[in-house]
């Protein structure tokens, strides 16, 4: 497995506050990693900060062994919330359709494969004609799903793609992902139902006061510690954990 | 999918495929469904299925054939053992708790016997 993204002393301030302090961290290629942390403690951040939609303050970010910043936006795919999306005043009108934010993917990012996107939206059941503003919540994040996913490119950013989305959407999204990951492609996936996605993930990054607390392999939380994922990750948060 | 939080999925799926092969939902020299098509299955990410397929491999009962995917063994007699080890953690469990409630062996063996005649009873 090759290293897929090379994170080294990254810092980031907001307003004279530190968001981020000095955060280091290693992915291999080809995994789907959870990315967890309390409100507040900068996983979209840390997710904006990878995929260079922020600027940082100091530090080095590495995605494929490419740390411009043109070249890093051609490697990672990252959901946006479809608000950003509808405040873009020069692409998005009252009547904007479904098919017209795909027809601006296609003209934006060479990597998006139409055809990937065809599949999934076929599987998500999106309908292209669908107006833009009326779309339910669950609806604009299987469409954010699919738009991110069938660009083909090394690392994925999904940021909370489950937040309030009924559990049948919320399953056939976590599937979607399955189907249409690239084996060699790496995810990284926020969300507050640890629950639901632990299945699918090989490690987790816990964020905690402005770091990275541990990242760890969830084999290991199972095996050395005899918990779940989300029963570790509140202990975390709760004080500690003891090793058995 | 429902797992077991504390346990490994890898095993989980490992336990699932293993009793599908026993129970004969997988037929002697079937083949398997692909990575991805289990992955989406048991809603886990394809290193966990493979990790689970690895250990099925090295213990004889998938065969990998290059190209082509995984095939059930079509030895009967790796099936059998395989049976008989789960059968026997099943009863592990239930033996320790009998045990545990002060029975001795002939009591379970006699306390055994009438619940499935009284099982064969209530079918009738």
């Amino acid at each position: 497995m090759s290293k897929i993204l090379e994170i080294s002393h990254l810092n980031y301030k907001k307003n004279n506050k530190q968001i981020l302090n000095n955060i280091n961290l290693t992915l291999d290629s080809g995994k789907i990693i959870g990315l967890l942390g309390a409100n507040g403690a900068g996983k979209t951040t840390l997710m904006r900060l990878i995929s260079g939609v922020n600027a940082k303050n100091s530090g080095k970010v590495i995605v494929s062994g490419i740390d411009t910043k043109a070249g890093i936006k051609s490697c990672v795919s990252m959901t946006y919330s479809l608000d950003s999306l509808k405040k873009s005043p020069s692409r998005i009108s009252a009547g904007t359709k479904v098919k017209n934010i795909i027809q601006f993917y296609l003209d934006i990012y060479p990597d998006f494969s139409f055809e990937k996107y065809q599949e999934m939206a076929k599987f998500l059941g999106i309908n292209s004609d669908d107006k833009l503003n009326s779309l339910s919540t669950g609806s604009g994040e299987k469409l954010m799903i699919a738009l991110t996913l069938a660009r083909q490119v090394p690392i994925y950013l999904l940021d909370e793609p489950l937040n309030g989305i009924d559990i049948m959407t919320r399953k056939k999204i976590i599937k979607s992902v399955l189907q249409w990951k690239n084996d060699n492609s790496t995810i990284i996936i926020s969300s507050h139902y640890v629950k639901e996605i632990s299945s699918l993930l090989d490690e987790v990054i816990i964020l905690k006061d402005k770091q990275i607390y541990q990242t760890i392999p969830v084999e290991d939380i199972q095996t050395q510690y005899h918990l779940g994922v989300e029963e570790y990750y509140e202990q975390i948060y709760e004080g500690g954990v003891s090793n058995e | 999918m429902e797992y077991i939080d504390n346990i490994p999925i890898y095993l989980q799926i490992k336990d699932i495929l293993y009793r599908k092969i026993i129970s004969n939902e997988y037929e002697l020299n079937s083949q398997l469904p692909s990575v991805r098509q289990l992955a989406v299955q048991f809603s886990a990410n394809s290193n966990t299925v493979q990790k689970a397929l690895k250990e099925m491999t090295d213990e004889n009962v998938i065969i990998p054939q290059r190209g082509k995917g995984n095939f059930v063994t079509g030895d009967v007699t790796i099936v059998k053992k395989l049976k008989s080890h789960i059968v026997a953690e099943m009863f592990d469990a239930t033996y320790e708790k009998l045990h545990s409630l002060n029975m001795n062996d002939n009591e379970i063996m006699e306390s055994f016997n009438n619940y499935v005649k009284q099982r064969e009873v209530n079918h009738e």
